[in-house]
């Protein structure tokens, strides 16, 4: 007959700090995971070097201001120019928060606590969002300040700076979760750089050659649609539908309407989010 | 070459849901050659813009980076090469065995498709496909064997290779015309333009430098990684 002794372990009487408590922890260790803080040096160097090569057009763009006085890439037109470097940090970053979690199933560890399966998508989410508008919005915010701190004629445009802050956090929600639903299908850190890589080169390197073609042949109408299959050019579309912002596409061609564009952002999130949580609900399972 | 080796590498590359990403970009191209062909643009001005700036800069420097860091970087990363070091073959023939597996993989999943997208489009015309599936085998070789060599040498061979097929073979390749002739993809489509010859491609490398380039690529990245392999070290990352 067996029997349970209480061999003295003291128990735990202090207090419980509870979930919201828990998210946070884990959004903030996921945070600094993406930047390779509390990590060794090698680990900071990528996330760091794509930053720094993030933040040389605002250098450049300030450096144009105080000596010519003339503007250099528009506040609206930043993500877009910048895509292949904002691509290659979802890309790189995006499997060192959801890959070791896998590969050493720890899930139901997480799970054991007072912490849910939504909970942790959603601090997952919530710190690779984060991420990526500090990557976005810290260039943005730099050329602001220089912009008002150079004094150039006529008013500081601080609409468009606003309007392009806003459409950063709706830029860094949707490849936060898309770029997190693509790298937690493999528990190997390779393997998930490489398919985010691979479904954004397809929706850019694909996207001006669809267009292109479409438009030769007089379908005006439907080339113009190509544009949202491209995350970057979709959320510029909603920005110049939303602020008046010129369509930062190449050569300046149309979008299609903004409303439309809209909701394909906002399925798009929400498929995105969607994809997530079913694959971490058959993750827990296991 | 080590058989058995080679079997191993071929289901862990092909196994599962990582075939669906070799496969993904070759799909697409004959997807988009399908639509010119719908859309009636099937000229030879679109399908060397086609085979130029979608398959031989974007498609193979991906694949390259998938087949070539995929045959060894898993293995590395989760450490079961220790099992495969441990057994009595030579390294060496490891990474042979393993680059071996990559060009297959390559010209499978990406000559072939070049070679059919071409052909979707303009038929035989002007040697175009012929010439581009031939510049992509040759360009595939080259990138297995350099992502070979840096699925060895670091554990963030993936993002580095990325880094290099897009910052500095497309951006600065694009911006900077010196930097066109250290890129693998300029060598590759070098040796496209010897055999085609529509009058819509031209190449900025010369031929003479691309080859022996290609050569020294490969056997020095496929030399050097058998070192690095021979005297490796497992050691944990994070």
């Amino acid at each position: 007959m067996s029997e349970i002794y209480d061999i003295g372990y003291r128990h735990y009487d202090g207090p419980r700090l509870g979930r919201a408590h828990s998210f946070r922890a884990l959004a903030v260790h996921s945070l600094r995971g993406i930047f390779g803080i509390g990590r060794p040096a090698r680990s900071k160097i990528v996330p760091f070097a794509l930053v720094a090569i993030m933040l040389m057009p605002a250098v450049v763009s300030i450096a144009l201001m105080a000596l010519i006085k003339e503007r250099g890439i528009a506040y609206s037109a930043y993500a877009v120019i910048m895509q292949a470097v904002v691509a290659i940090f979802l890309a790189s970053q995006s499997p060192t928060v959801v890959a070791p979690d896998l590969r050493h199933r720890v899930l139901p560890l997480y799970l054991s606590r007072p912490v849910s399966v939504a909970d942790y998508v959603a601090a997952k989410v919530a710190a690779m969002t984060v991420a990526v508008f500090a990557l976005v919005a810290v260039p943005l915010t730099l050329m602001y300040v220089g912009e008002v701190v150079v004094d150039l004629p006529g008013d500081p445009a601080t609409g468009e700076y606003a309007g392009s802050i806003l459409m950063a956090l709706a830029l860094a929600l949707l490849l936060a979760a898309f770029g997190l639903a693509l790298a937690s299908f493999t528990p190997r850190r390779g393997l998930g750089v490489a398919s985010v890589m691979v479904v954004y080169l397809l929706s850019s390197a694909s996207v001006p050659m669809v267009y292109g073609t479409l438009y030769s042949t007089g379908n005006e109408a439907a080339a113009s649609w190509a544009w949202l299959l491209n995350p970057f050019w979709l959320v510029d579309s909603v920005q110049s539908w939303l602020f008046g912002t010129p369509p930062h596409s190449i050569e300046g061609a149309a979008y299609p309407s903004g409303p439309a564009s809209l909701a394909v952002l906002v399925l798009l999130i929400a498929a995105g989010l969607g994809a997530l949580a079913l694959r971490y609900r058959k993750a827990a399972a296991r | 070459m080590n058989t058995v080796v080679a079997a191993i590498t071929y289901r862990a590359l092909l196994g599962r849901r990582r075939i669906v990403l070799l496969l993904l970009l070759p799909l697409a191209l004959i997807a988009l050659a399908v639509l010119f062909k719908l859309v009636g643009e099937g000229d030879q001005r679109t399908t060397v813009l086609l085979l130029q700036s979608f398959a031989l800069s974007t498609m193979l420097p991906l694949l390259g980076l998938i087949a070539g860091t995929g045959v060894i970087a898993p293995e590395i990363d989760d450490g079961t090469i220790i099992h495969l070091m441990s057994k009595p073959i030579s390294r060496p023939v490891i990474i042979r065995t393993k680059f071996v597996v990559a060009v297959s993989l390559l010209a499978l999943f990406a000559t072939v498709p070049t070679y059919v997208a071409g052909w979707l489009l303009v038929g035989n015309e002007a040697g175009i496909a012929a010439g581009f599936a031939v510049g992509a085998l040759v360009a595939g070789i080259a990138y297995a064997a350099l992502f070979l060599l840096l699925g060895v040498i670091t554990r963030h061979a993936v993002t580095i290779g990325v880094i290099y097929a897009l910052v500095w073979e497309s951006l600065v390749g694009n911006l900077v015309p010196g930097a066109r002739r250290f890129s693998i993809q300029a060598w590759g489509q070098s040796v496209a333009g010897q055999i085609t010859d529509s009058p819509f491609f031209r190449t900025d490398v010369t031929l003479g430098f691309a080859v022996p380039a290609l050569i020294i690529v490969t056997l020095a990245g496929v030399f050097w990684a058998g070192r690095r392999l021979r005297g490796y070290s497992l050691t944990g990352d994070e």
